[in-house]
Parts: structure tokens; C-alpha cells; sequence
């Protein structure tokens, strides 16, 4: 079954669109023989993590990585089209970009504040997956708090010392580089003494310890530095413009602006996918398909689905957003997790009592994707700042309302 | 239903005439329309103005969606959604939905001679004409309808009743759809002063949406009164601009109560700081927000898919219905209870939009039924 409206597109979008999809389906990579993880979040073993990165490197050889971003960086200065290949790679269901951190969040952060010297060095090695990058922002007593991090960064001569403990860092056992928001002056407002940068995590005096997530996967882990020096050059933006600049990774991180480097965050083909399991699996001696409370609530995720890609349309036309310029792109990040939280649960519903055999039973449906979904979907609703701190924003920025105290 | 892939522009084929329409529509109505003047007309004249409606016909709104050629603007569907959801902000006192629908069905389903004899007059708003669609028990897919119309001499003999008719008692024509003997369903353009034709006004909960029920007992019209046309195809054509339009105004609406109830919560002082500022109050508006901004994103690709690919309109159509109805909903309960006491007297606004969504989002369909059908796309017949 087809979507049931789709945009028209300009001839050469449209062939372009041909081009990727002949490719992915001559390129995509086979069966690995072991589990892949469902975003990059959930990164564990090495092979998972070289398998990954060979796809993404061979992506980026074929050109269809990098698009929007400048050629003289290593990008190819299409604009527009990394969307293309995106939407491609999530409808033949190929793995996700493993350097994603990279090419949606630091990237796209180094393209708007980077010195020169910054961007050349950065960011060819962050589409050809080189070099991995992880986000070391939350800390144990900062997490929605964003602003009150303590991890401290002081001057050392020409470079810096950083003394502090980082927490939920996806990929940090793999990474090359870590986006780092530290307190460069203690005596300022909470705001104005920040500083971001560029931290190499080769560096002395750094631990790296993993986290166990609910699912039992890891890919997360905490990071402690111990007084670990860091050169000059990695201050990213001005000396107290942190916050500033954390914001501008944090929309991105959103999906609130244009311009990442590529990679879509899962790989499940939405309603449709559900759809088709109400129709494989049985309920009380009837197809799932069949009965009317699980019909009605599948129509509604369509619906919700539907919106979802249609607003993306809209919030390119200025003219259909007179009001709320900026309503659209914020409430993207809460809308998209709750609806993909939404949609695996009711797949976990559907599979019934078979949605509780975890990953090694030999009855597990689908290598137990639908239950690994809906635990990593919180994720989702946690990461990038949580669902309440989301409401919090629209309702002071978009609605105008007053900030709590 | 079908759920082919079809043609959408990627702008929703918005241009600088929407953005003309709407603006315009908005100075007007924010002039003309303030919710002082609704409770006037509400009050004192049963919700309807006729000097309005004769300024409305002059902008043009009357024959927006009416070809050129019968004297219309020969406007587009997100023409129309934009403008109905001006006038949905507004609560604005004259019947042109029905209007515009029966004009759409008579251009759906008439043949050159019944267009010529009936849009112009339509256009111009000098002939008051409105749709009349739902049975009394709220029937209204095709399937459904019961009123029957059999052949009689040189006409025909309607028998049945319509309700929930907006616009009725001021109507002169309503089109209105019948079944045949041979199960099939007709369009029906009807003269009321047709003998058998009885209107009656209904006490409605919203004063400022007058409606009304209209029995056919063996009433007699002529042979043209069928629209040449019709067909099950022309009617569901008619559900689609109506689903679509119904959305637009309810957008509208939702619009209008989610900033009156943000505005108080802005303002309104309790425990030393305005309202607003507790998340109790704060996430509700938010997920208000939300809930209109995908209705609206729904109805405008609704209105597109009316004006690119009029076959593929009824998903679209039939979401946009479904989520409009429930932003909507939500939004008006929000509207009363979050302006506590106040909330729930007659002094306050939010009642008059709470009472225009209880008719919104049950005429053509409530949220669920809507989900009944897309899910029978989606996933085949059910049981």
C-alpha cells in the first residue's frame, strides 16, 4: 500500500531520487550473520561498530553523503539533497549513518561557529566516518538543568585542563572527538560562563566506563576527565558563548533546522510496517487486523504519521505558517518521539504475549525488534532535552507564556 | 478509498492570491467580526446578518469556489480552507458553508443548464441556497442515507427527513441527496416552498450557527430538480469538499480559543505569578498547539489534494476531518476549564467555541468514524 499523497518533485530531484535508489539497491549491505543495532544509540561491539562504519564510509565515497554541506569542507554543495538520500535509505530499510552525532549535531554546530582552520579539519573525517564524535553535554546533576553542567575547563598555559564527569555519552567508546559544554567561569551566571569545544578523547586522564541501558544493550557510557588537557584550538565560538552554541546543537539535534550532514535516525518504515504485522499476527483466533480497538488506534498513528510528513511540506512555505513561524520545526523533536514511542507500543500489543521473547529465543518475532523499539524509543523522549523540558520551550517560546520559577 | 500515490505540490500549490485572500479576509473580519457584534446578531436577530452576508457577497466569498463563467471567483480549495478558517476565528454570523457546498454539489453533479440556472444566483448571493445532507439519526455516507425519491409523473416525490441544516430557515433552495428505487443516490436541488416540503428551526446549543430540519412528505418536485449528474461518485466528491471545509473551520475555531486561553493564561495572577507560568497549565496549551498545528497541516493538504488530485482527496479529506475534530475538542474543553470559574459562564468566550465544536465535530462525521473508514485503507475490510 502507497502513501496516500505525495509531493511532486522537480524533474531533477526526481532523477537524482533514481540515481540513490539504484545505488542503495546495487550497494546496500547484506546480513551481517549478527544483530544490528536499531540506531546509533545502541552501538555495543566492535564488529557492530566496523560494519557500520564501513557503510558509511562507502556511502560517502559514492557521494551521497555530505551534500548540503561546502565542497571546499569535504561536502559536495547540493543543497537540498541529503533529504533525498535519506528518505531513501529509510524506505529500503538500509543501517543508519554510525557517525550520526557527527553529521547531524557537530557538524552542522562547527559549520555555523567554526574557525576556518576548524571546518578543514573537521569535517571530512565526520562524513567519511573517520573519526567519530560523541556529545558530552549531560553530567549527573545536569540533565534537563542543562545550564547548571560543573564539569570545569581552565586555562593551562596556551590550552586548557578539563576536570569533570559526563553522563549518557552514546558512541564515547568509539569516538575520535567529543562536542564538550564546560564551565570556563564559575563566578558568572550560570549561562554566561560556559564554553564549548572541541575535545580530542585521546587525551590523558580520560575514562571511559559503559552504561547498561534498560534494554540490556549498551552504547552509552560515562565519562570522567581528570584534569585532561586540551590544546587551544578547541574552543569552539567565543570564550562564554557556550550556551549560545550548545543551543545551536541542540536544534539541529532537534531536527528543528536545516542543514545536517545525513543519516536518518532509525530505519522502520512507520504505520506501514505495523500495519502489515496486524495483518500477519492473531489475536484471540482473528487476525490483529481485525479487531476494531487496535483498527482505530492504527488509524490514528496514520494519521498522526501523515501530519508529521505533511508538516515537514509546510514549514518550507512561509505563507502556510503566518502565525508560528517557528512552531513546526520546534515541536518536531516531541511530536516524531511520541508518535514512534506510540507506534512500538502498539506493535508490542499486537505481537501480544510473543512481544515479551527477547533477543535468543528461537520464537522471538522479528529478532525481538518491536520490544528492543519501544524500550530505545525513550531514548528518544529523554534525549535531546525530554518531552516536558519540550513543552516547557513551545509553551514559552512559540505560545508566549511565562517561565516557571 | 484509495490510497494511490498522487501529486502533491510541494508547496501545497500556495501563492501570492492565498496569501492576498487571506490577509483581506482577516482585516475585514477583524474589523466587521468582533465577538461583541456574534453576541449581538446571537441574541437579537437568531444569529444571522443579512447586511453581513450582503458584504460578504461583495468581497466575493459567496462565489469563490464558482467558476468564472457563472460569475465566481473560480477559486480553488485552499482558497476556500483559508478563508473558512478566517471565518471560523471569527464565529462569523452567515450561512456560507452550506452555501459553498451546495454550490459545489450543483457544479459536482449538474449538467450545463442546471449550473447556468442555479450558480450565478449563487455567486452573487442573491439566491440563498444551503446543503442538506444528514438524516436525523446523523446518517450521512452513502450507504447510509434512507431518503427516498421515486418517480412521479413528470417529476419526482421526495420522502425522508434532513436535519442538522445549517442555514435552513433562511434557505430558499437546499440540495440534498436521495435514493432511488434502484438503490442509487441522487443530488436533489430543491425549491422549500415545494409542496411537502416542511422546514422547521431546531433549538440549536450554538446561537450563533442556526439549523434546521426539513421532513419531505411526498414532496413534489420537478424533473430537474435531480441534478443530471449525480452519482455515488459526484456525492462522495461533495463529503470530500465537505470534510475538508468542515476541517478548515474548525482549525479556525480552535485557533481563536487556544489564543483567547493562552491570553488569560498570561494575564490571570494566582499564587503570585500568571497561571501560565505552571506547567499544569503551560503543557495542555502546548499539546493544544500541537493538535491544532496538525489539524492544520491535514487541512491544508486536504484542500491541495482537492485542487491536484480531486480523486486522491479522500484520505486526506477524511484525516483532516478526524484531526481537526479532536484538536478542536480538545482545545475547547481545555478553553473552559482553564479559565476556572470564569470559564463556565455565559460572559465567556470560550463557551461560544465550545458550542460551535459540539456541531463542527459531529456533522459528516466525528473523529472516529473517520478512523473507521482510513483504517478499512489501511488495513482491509474489518468485520
Amino acid at each position: 500500500m502507497s502513501q496516500p499523497i505525495e509531493e511532486t518533485e522537480p524533474r531533477e530531484i526526481a532523477e537524482f531520487r533514481r540515481e540513490v535508489r539504484a545505488w542503495i539497491e546495487a550497494n546496500r549491505p547484506g546480513d551481517p550473520g549478527f544483530k544490528l543495532p536499531q540506531s546509533f544509540l545502541e552501538v555495543e561491539s566492535d564488529r557492530q561498530f566496523e560494519f557500520l562504519r564501513a557503510w558509511q564510509r562507502k556511502l560517502y565515497e559514492a557521494g551521497y553523503l555530505g551534500l548540503d554541506w561546502p565542497a571546499e569542507y569535504g561536502g559536495h554543495g547540493r543543497e537540498g539533497l541529503q533529504r533525498i538520500v535519506s528518505q531513501e535509505m529509510a524506505r529500503a530499510r538500509t543501517p543508519f549513518m554510525v557517525n550520526t552525532i557527527g553529521l547531524q549535531w557537530a557538524g552542522p554546530t562547527i559549520l555555523v561557529y567554526g574557525s576556518d582552520a576548524q571546518k578543514q579539519r573537521m569535517l571530512k573525517p565526520i562524513l567519511s566516518a573517520e573519526e567519530i564524535w560523541c556529545q558530552g553535554f549531560s553530567e549527573p546533576g545536569a540533565g534537563s538543568d542543562l545550564a547548571s553542567v560543573q564539569t570545569r575547563a581552565e586555562r593551562a598555559g596556551d590550552g586548557w585542563t578539563v576536570t569533570g564527569h559526563k553522563v549518557w555519552t552514546t558512541l564515547a567508546q568509539h569516538a575520535k572527538w567529543m562536542i564538550l559544554l564546560a564551565r570556563t567561569d564559575p563566578d558568572v551566571g550560570k549561562y554566561d560562563g560556559l564554553s564549548y569545544f572541541l575535545f580530542p578523547m585521546d587525551a590523558a586522564g580520560v575514562t571511559v566506563q559503559p552504561l547498561v541501558k534498560m534494554s540490556g544493550e549498551g552504547g552509552f557510557n560515562q565519562v570522567i576527565f581528570d584534569a585532561s588537557p586540551m590544546p587551544g584550538d578547541a574552543l569552539l565560538g567565543e570564550l562564554g558563548q557556550g550556551w549560545q552554541v550548545a543551543m545551536t546543537t541542540l536544534t539541529h539535534e532537534r531536527g528543528a533546522a536545516d542543514g545536517s550532514g545525513g543519516g536518518s535516525l532509525g530505519a522502520s518504515e512507520g504505520v506501514r510496517q505495523v500495519a502489515d504485522l496486524a495483518t500477519r499476527v492473531r489475536r484471540h483466533g482473528r487476525p490483529a487486523a481485525a479487531d476494531p480497538a487496535m483498527r482505530e488506534r492504527l488509524a490514528d498513528l496514520w494519521i498522526r504519521e501523515e501530519a508529521l510528513r505533511l508538516a515537514s511540506l509546510r514549514a518550507r512555505v512561509p505563507g502556510l505558517n503566518p502565525e508560528r513561524p517557528l512552531a513546526l520545526r520546534l515541536m518536531n523533536k516531541l511530536v516524531f518521539s511520541e508518535f514512534a514511542q506510540d507506534l512500538a507500543d502498539v506493535a508490542c500489543e499486537l505481537e501480544g504475549p510473543a512481544a515479551t521473547l527477547w533477543l535468543g529465543d528461537p520464537n522471538a518475532p522479528d529478532r525481538a525488534e518491536w520490544p528492543r523499539a519501544y524500550m530505545n524509543s525513550f531514548g528518544m523522549t529523554i534525549g535531546g532535552g525530554t518531552s516536558e523540558i519540550q513543552r516547557n520551550i513551545l509553551g514559552e517560546r512559540v505560545l508566549d507564556l511565562p517561565k516557571g520559577k | 478509498m484509495s490510497t494511490r500515490t498522487t501529486d502533491l505540490p510541494r508547496d501545497f500549490g500556495f501563492g501570492e492570491d492565498h496569501e492576498l485572500l487571506r490577509d483581506s479576509a482577516r482585516r475585514f473580519l477583524e474589523e466587521r467580526c468582533p465577538v461583541g457584534e456574534v453576541r449581538r446578531v446571537a441574541e437579537e436577530a437568531g444569529g444571522f446578518d443579512p447586511a453581513l452576508w450582503k458584504e460578504v457577497a461583495e468581497l466575493g466569498w459567496t462565489g469563490l469556489v464558482i467558476p468564472e463563467v457563472h460569475g465566481g471567483a473560480g477559486l480553488g480549495a485552499l482558497h476556500l480552507a483559508l478563508l473558512l478558517e478566517e471565518m471560523g476565528r471569527h464565529l462569523v454570523p452567515v450561512p456560507l458553508l452550506g452555501a459553498t457546498l451546495a454550490a459545489r454539489a450543483i457544479l459536482v453533479a449538474g449538467d450545463a443548464a442546471q449550473q447556468a440556472r442555479w450558480l450565478p444566483g449563487l455567486a452573487s448571493g442573491e439566491l440563498r441556497a444551503t446543503l442538506a445532507w444528514l438524516e436525523a439519526d446523523g446518517a450521512f455516507e452513502p450507504d447510509e442515507l434512507s431518503a427516498r425519491a421515486e418517480p412521479d409523473n413528470d417529476g419526482w416525490r421526495l420522502s425522508g427527513t434532513k436535519a442538522f441544516v445549517p442555514g435552513a430557515s433562511w434557505a430558499e433552495l437546499v440540495v440534498a441527496p436521495f435514493r432511488q428505487a434502484d438503490g442509487a443516490l441522487a443530488l436533489f436541488c430543491i425549491d422549500l416552498s415545494a409542496p411537502g416540503v416542511n422546514v422547521a428551526a431546531e433549538v440549536g446549543v450554538d446561537p450563533t450557527r442556526p439549523t434546521g430540519r426539513i421532513a419531505f412528505e411526498d414532496a413534489r418536485v420537478p424533473a430537474d430538480a435531480r441534478l443530471a449528474t449525480s452519482d455515488e461518485s459526484a456525492c462522495r466528491q461533495v463529503l470530500d469538499w465537505g470534510f475538508t471545509a468542515l476541517a478548515a473551520e474548525m482549525v479556525g475555531g480552535a485557533e481563536a480559543a487556544l489564543q483567547l486561553t493562552a491570553a488569560y493564561a498570561r494575564e490571570r495572577i494566582q499564587f503570585g505569578r500568571p497561571i501560565g507560568s505552571f506547567q499544569a497549565v503551560k503543557h495542555p496549551l502546548v499539546d493544544a498547539m500541537i493538535g491544532v498545528e496538525s489539524a492544520r497541516t491535514l487541512a491544508y493538504a486536504a484542500a491541495a489534494a482537492l485542487d491536484h488530485a480531486p480523486a486522491e482527496a479522500e484520505v486526506p479529506a477524511r484525516m483532516a476531518k478526524a484531526a481537526a475534530g479532536d484538536a478542536f475538542s480538545f482545545v475547547a474543553r481545555k478553553s473552559v476549564q482553564l479559565h476556572g470559574g470564569y470559564g463556565f459562564t455565559w460572559d465567556c468566550d470560550a463557551q461560544l467555541y465550545f458550542k460551535r465544536c459540539l456541531w463542527l465535530r459531529a456533522v459528516l462525521g466525528d473523529a472516529a468514524h473517520h478512523r473507521r473508514h482510513l483504517a478499512g485503507a489501511l488495513l482491509g475490510p474489518g468485520e
